[in-house]
């Protein structure tokens, strides 16, 4: 009750944060709904079916996005794309953040040699270039689900998130108000989830925007490239198609313009939300970053 | 039970960087002996960064020293059993310097009393509880309802340092660790406060370590007093000795620095001379030497 009340009273105090999660809410309705839109789209037949309708018809109002090379819908195909997309990111979001906010408390809490060894390893992690490593990992993973991609980003993306909340473990275990609660008996853990994290709220959930937004557009790049594990049909396997058949000179223009309009809305609103809440929650910055 | 609180040899050390020794000792070989009776007041003062909210910190257990040891009824704070813990957590408690830091911002103010209730067992009906709460509140001079329920920013400083002597109230320990309780406080809402910690000593027995960077507040409470400086207890006796024949050339540095310390004409209606002598016979602190090695 008192961390909803505390949410509404943030978003009210921040246009940003409240765009931002109006855009975010309306791509993850569609996304949960994209099974019915999908089938409302194609009526009796599936529009996602190989050679479902004519290849590459310009949009029109049976097709309002047009079809592709292999006669689906472009409509319909974007709309489950965009569901796939958003999964990868909630999935590698999801992983990283707990991982994260896991090493970061261990890290931060508990300080002295762990701090020292699991902050190395962090830190090596944060330095690895990993998109080559992504393309290598990519190279064996032919046919994977939805679900293992979202497990290999999130390997590459869980120290972004480690290292901004191990920063404010920090600064959070050295209030007196833990010193309070450890004289009152409380144990390590209780601590943890009484004291620090209803105040770290906020930058676990910024930690899960850039995770979950690393993903997509990691997964977006490497699809963008050629190479991109097979088997998902998110965004990017959609732009990577209309890259790699002429998409545009046939007039599909739709299949290119549409996802990356997409992605770059969900960029935005992301983005708006982490801004909004930092400004929030740091109010040094409220002003000079916005307005 | 009563029990004593001693310090043996404690230092403390912290790694920094810059220095020529790789580390800096804020706490250097400080031994001590608080007496839960008589109960008493004793004062440690010295300028920020003497080593005094360390030295607050090994006796309550939050940070380990580095060599030396704190013992509670003869026993080393870090290696009790699990009862003798449980005793020890009870009987020393502290009240810390920023009564703004003191409460996490999420929770409502009663949370940290209902706390003291439930973790130290003090009953377990709700409407006792309440009860017990409301009887402290009262002690310390608040109305329950105009705090309870209230978020830590909806009330002022002094308010909220009232309630953590309400929660001291509560568990009536032996020993208060008290880290600058008034710093942040005006001088009316100070001399209150101080009265009702003077109140606890006679009423309750409680013990008072008080740390300051200020003489008024030790001529106000009288006692022992203990001089520290760069982590070294340089002075120690009655206040009234200490304060007229200062023996440490740092001691007589503190007293020329403040304007006018003229303890006979400031906050004169609590301090009596009787009130000194009966704690002058009190607590001399023992200082053995160091007994683990440095490491
Ligand atoms: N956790 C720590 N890590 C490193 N150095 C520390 C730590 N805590 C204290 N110190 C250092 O130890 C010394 C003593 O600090 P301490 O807080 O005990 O001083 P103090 O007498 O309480 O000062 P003040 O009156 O400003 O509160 C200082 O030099 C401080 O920088
Ligand atoms: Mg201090």
């Amino acid at each position: 009750m008192r961390i909803l009340t505390a949410v509404l009273r943030t978003i009210r105090n921040s246009p940003k944060l409240a765009i931002g999660l109006a855009i975010l809410l309306v791509m993850v309705l569609v996304a949960i709904f994209s099974p019915l839109i999908v089938k409302g789209i194609g009526g009796s037949t599936d529009p996602l079916e190989l050679a479902a309708y004519e290849r590459w018809l310009v949009p029109g109002p049976d097709h309002l996005l047009g079809t592709d090379q292999f006669g689906r819908d472009v409509l319909a195909m974007v709309v489950s794309a965009l569901s796939v997309s958003l999964q990868i990111g909630a999935i590698a979001g999801l992983i990283s953040t707990v991982v994260g906010v896991i090493v970061a408390f261990v890290a931060g809490y508990k300080g002295g040699w762990i701090d020292g060894v699991l902050s190395t390893f962090t830190g090596i992690l944060l330095v690895i270039p990993t998109f080559p490593l992504l393309i290598a990992l990519s190279a064996y993973a032919k046919n994977v689900s939805l679900f293992q991609v979202g497990v290999m980003i999130s390997i590459f993306s869980w120290p972004f998130a480690a290292k901004t909340i191990r920063a404010q473990v920090l600064s959070l275990r050295s209030r007196p108000y833990v010193d309070l609660a450890r004289v009152s008996k409380a144990r390590d853990l209780e601590i943890i989830a009484t004291e620090l994290l209803p105040n770290l709220l906020p930058f676990i959930g910024v930690g899960f925007a850039s995770s979950a937004l690393g993903a997509i557009f990691g997964l977006v790049g490497l699809e963008v490239i050629g190479l991109g594990p097979g088997g998902v049909i998110d965004l990017g396997q959609i732009i990577f198609n209309a890259i790699n058949t002429g998409a545009l000179t046939l007039g599909a223009w739709p299949m290119f313009v549409v996802p990356i309009v997409l992605l770059t809305l969900l960029f935005a609103a992301l983005n708006m939300v982490n801004i909004g809440l930092e400004e929030v929650y740091n109010p040094r910055l409220r002003g000079v970053a916005g307005e | 039970m009563k029990s004593e609180l001693e310090l043996r040899g404690v230092e403390q050390r912290f790694h920094a960087r810059g220095v020529a020794a790789g580390h800096i000792t804020a706490v250097d070989d400080v031994s001590f002996t608080l007496a839960a009776e008589p109960p008493q007041v004793v004062s440690l003062v010295g300028q920020s960064g003497s080593g005094k909210s360390t030295i607050a910190r090994n006796v309550l257990g939050l940070q380990k020293p580095t060599a030396g040891s704190v013992l509670y009824g003869g026993k080393d704070i870090f290696k009790l059993s699990r009862s003798e813990y449980d005793e020890y957590r009870r009987d020393v408690q502290p009240v810390f310097q920023d009564p703004y830091a003191i409460f996490n911002p999420f929770y409502r103010v009663d949370r940290v009393l209902w706390k003291a209730v439930k973790k130290f067992g003090l009953t377990t009906s709700r409407s006792k509880g309440l009860q017990l709460i409301e009887e402290s509140l009262r002690a310390v001079r608040l109305e329950p309802e105009n705090v309870l329920g209230r978020y830590p920013h909806q009330l002022s400083g002094g308010q909220r340092q009232r309630i953590m002597l309400a929660r001291v109230h509560m568990l009536r320990p032996s020993f208060i660790i008290a880290d600058e309780p008034v710093s942040m406080l005006d001088a009316q809402v100070r001399k209150h406060f101080l009265d009702i910690l003077l109140d606890f000593q006679r009423e309750h027995g409680m013990t008072t370590l008080f740390i300051t960077h200020d003489l008024s507040t030790v001529y106000y409470l009288g006692g022992e007093v203990m001089v520290i400086t760069k982590g070294k207890i340089v002075e120690r006796g009655p206040v009234s000795t200490v304060m007229h024949e200062p023996s440490h050339p740092y001691t007589k540095l503190l007293l020329d620095s403040i304007p006018q310390p003229d303890p006979d004409n400031r906050w004169t209606n609590r301090i009596t001379v009787d009130e000194l002598e009966d704690q002058e016979a009190d607590a001399k602190a023992a200082a053995p030497a160091p007994e683990t090695p440095i490491i």
